[in-house]
């Protein structure tokens, strides 16, 4: 359960917000997070949660896309409300315009569709093994046995890194995630991690300084010899940009995967639809981003006095933009609280909004279509197993399955 | 019809190419090639323009009736 405290006292005047103190940190019962986001979403636009420094939330789909689309005003300094001045700083995810769009134009054509295109062919081989590594055996754990491996090794594949190097770069993200998501008794181990990663960027960028020409498809590569502005990038921004890649490409897709297999299980209907009719996957993978958003909430800092959507905010103020109540919004939906597997004009939120819109998200859809592809050619019919109840990690991070055991009829 | 896509408000979801793939598609950086531009709408992309338009998490697509 969350912590849910009677609020402290709030020696400032809110205009008659609602309060509340609540950590979202706690794991849950899986899917609870999205029973909570719907319960504040429609019981208030607008909180203030007294949690660590206290910080105002938004619920509902207008104010989520407002926050995101005025950078202006809502700065990505800090995009974790409970953590106003964070030790790290992810570029570009934490850069504001106008400097953030420059770092975009350098990154952008690695994850664009005509780049994952190209690579589909290595995904697809990528994804067919892993199928049908666990496909005879009748059963696995989802998580560990294909959501961790497959995006992973597609990610490291898309930029020029040995998809072995996995097993290196999947205990670091775990860790990351786990002091990341506001368990205070993991930081200590989301600063190793850090620092792990960190250090296999320094040898891999050490290994290909030099080089007249950058390695084809090689990123590390690629941004030796990219310019910021005129100049070449530091070691600094060249580091801090892998290593927010590193995390964000490999946590999110297999959250995203967890959840959609679960559906899937839970969904034979919904299974037979995708295999007798392929052509539903791309609208079915929208519907699980926006049905199944894994983004609790976002963070934003404010940039300067400004009335917003109710509330009477203040320079340096923290605002949480709660993404996944914005997209089960009936204001914003129709048939809202429904997975609507061919659900065409669905303008979710899934992969934020605004200037810092999610760079990944064509290679997580791509990798996301691959996946249910794939796994239905040769598990066309699959269940959750009987056990223990699911578990999901809090919404201070991502939330994301910890376990999904699956099972089937063994293929052979 | 017309399209507008607004070339301040797209932001590269890709969505609208998606489900509009033989009205739009996209560049190397993955955003609709035609941004900030105005096109002409054949009338059997109606619906398909409908669906872009409704599906710009942006909000950057607007129709334009003749």
């Amino acid at each position: 359960m969350t912590d849910t405290l009677p609020p402290a006292a709030v020696d400032r005047e809110l205009g008659g917000c609602p309060v509340m103190h609540r950590d979202f940190s706690r794991a849950q019962a899986a899917g609870c997070h999205w029973e909570q986001a719907d319960e504040l979403r429609e019981s208030s636009p607008l909180y203030f949660n007294t949690f660590a420094q206290g910080y105002w939330v938004f619920t509902r789909y207008d104010a989520v896309r407002d926050m995101y689309k005025n950078p202006d005003l809502f700065s990505s300094a800090s995009i974790t409300p409970w953590e106003p001045d964070p030790i790290y700083r992810f570029v570009p995810t934490q850069v504001d315009p106008p400097d953030h769009i420059q770092y975009r134009r350098i990154l952008n054509p690695w994850f664009a569709p005509r780049a994952v295109d190209g690579a589909e062919p290595r995904l697809r081989d990528l994804c067919r093994r892993l199928v049908e590594d666990v496909a005879p055996t009748g059963g696995c754990d989802f998580v560990t046995g294909f959501a961790l491996r497959f995006p992973t090794e597609a990610f490291l594949s898309m930029i020029g890194i040995d998809p072995a190097d996995a097993d290196i770069f999947v205990p670091w993200v775990e860790d990351f995630f786990a002091g990341f998501g506001g368990d205070p008794d993991g930081v200590a181990a989301m600063a190793a991690a850090l620092a792990g990663i960190r250090e296999y960027w320094v040898a891999a960028l050490e290994e290909r300084r030099g080089e007249p020409e950058p390695r084809a498809g090689d990123l590390a590569a690629h941004l030796l010899h990219a310019t910021y502005d005129g100049r070449p990038l530091t070691d600094a921004e060249m580091l801090d940009m892998l290593t927010v890649l590193v995390l964000a490409g490999l946590d999110t897709t297999r959250a995203e995967l967890g959840y959609m297999f679960r559906h899937l299980a839970a969904h034979p209907e919904h299974r037979r639809a995708l295999v007798d009719d392929p052509e539903l996957i791309p609208s079915a993978v929208e519907e699980v981003l926006r049905y199944y958003t894994i983004i609790f909430g976002d963070g934003r800092k404010v940039t300067r006095d400004v009335e917003f959507h109710g509330a009477s905010l203040r320079k340096g103020d923290m605002v949480y933009g709660l993404v996944s109540g914005a997209n089960r919004d009936p204001r914003a939906y129709e048939r809202a609280d429904e997975f609507v597997i061919d659900r065409k004009r669905n303008h979710h939120m899934g992969f934020a909004n605004g200037p810092h819109r999610c760079l990944g998200a064509h290679l997580a859809r791509r990798e996301m279509q691959l996946a249910v592809r794939e796994w239905l050619r040769l598990i066309p019919d699959f269940d959750v197993a009987a056990g223990e109840a699911l578990v999901e990690r809090g919404g201070g991070a991502m939330m994301t399955l910890t376990h999904l055991p699956l099972v089937w009829e063994a293929t052979r | 019809m017309r399209l507008a896509i607004d070339g301040a408000g797209c932001m590269g979801h890709g969505r609208c190419y998606q489900v509009a793939p033989d009205l739009l598609t996209f560049d190397d950086e993955g955003y609709v090639t035609v941004r900030g531009e105005t096109i002409d709408v054949p009338a059997d992309q109606r619906v398909a323009a409908e669906d872009a338009a409704g599906t710009c998490p942006e909000q950057a697509i607007a129709l334009l009736e003749d």
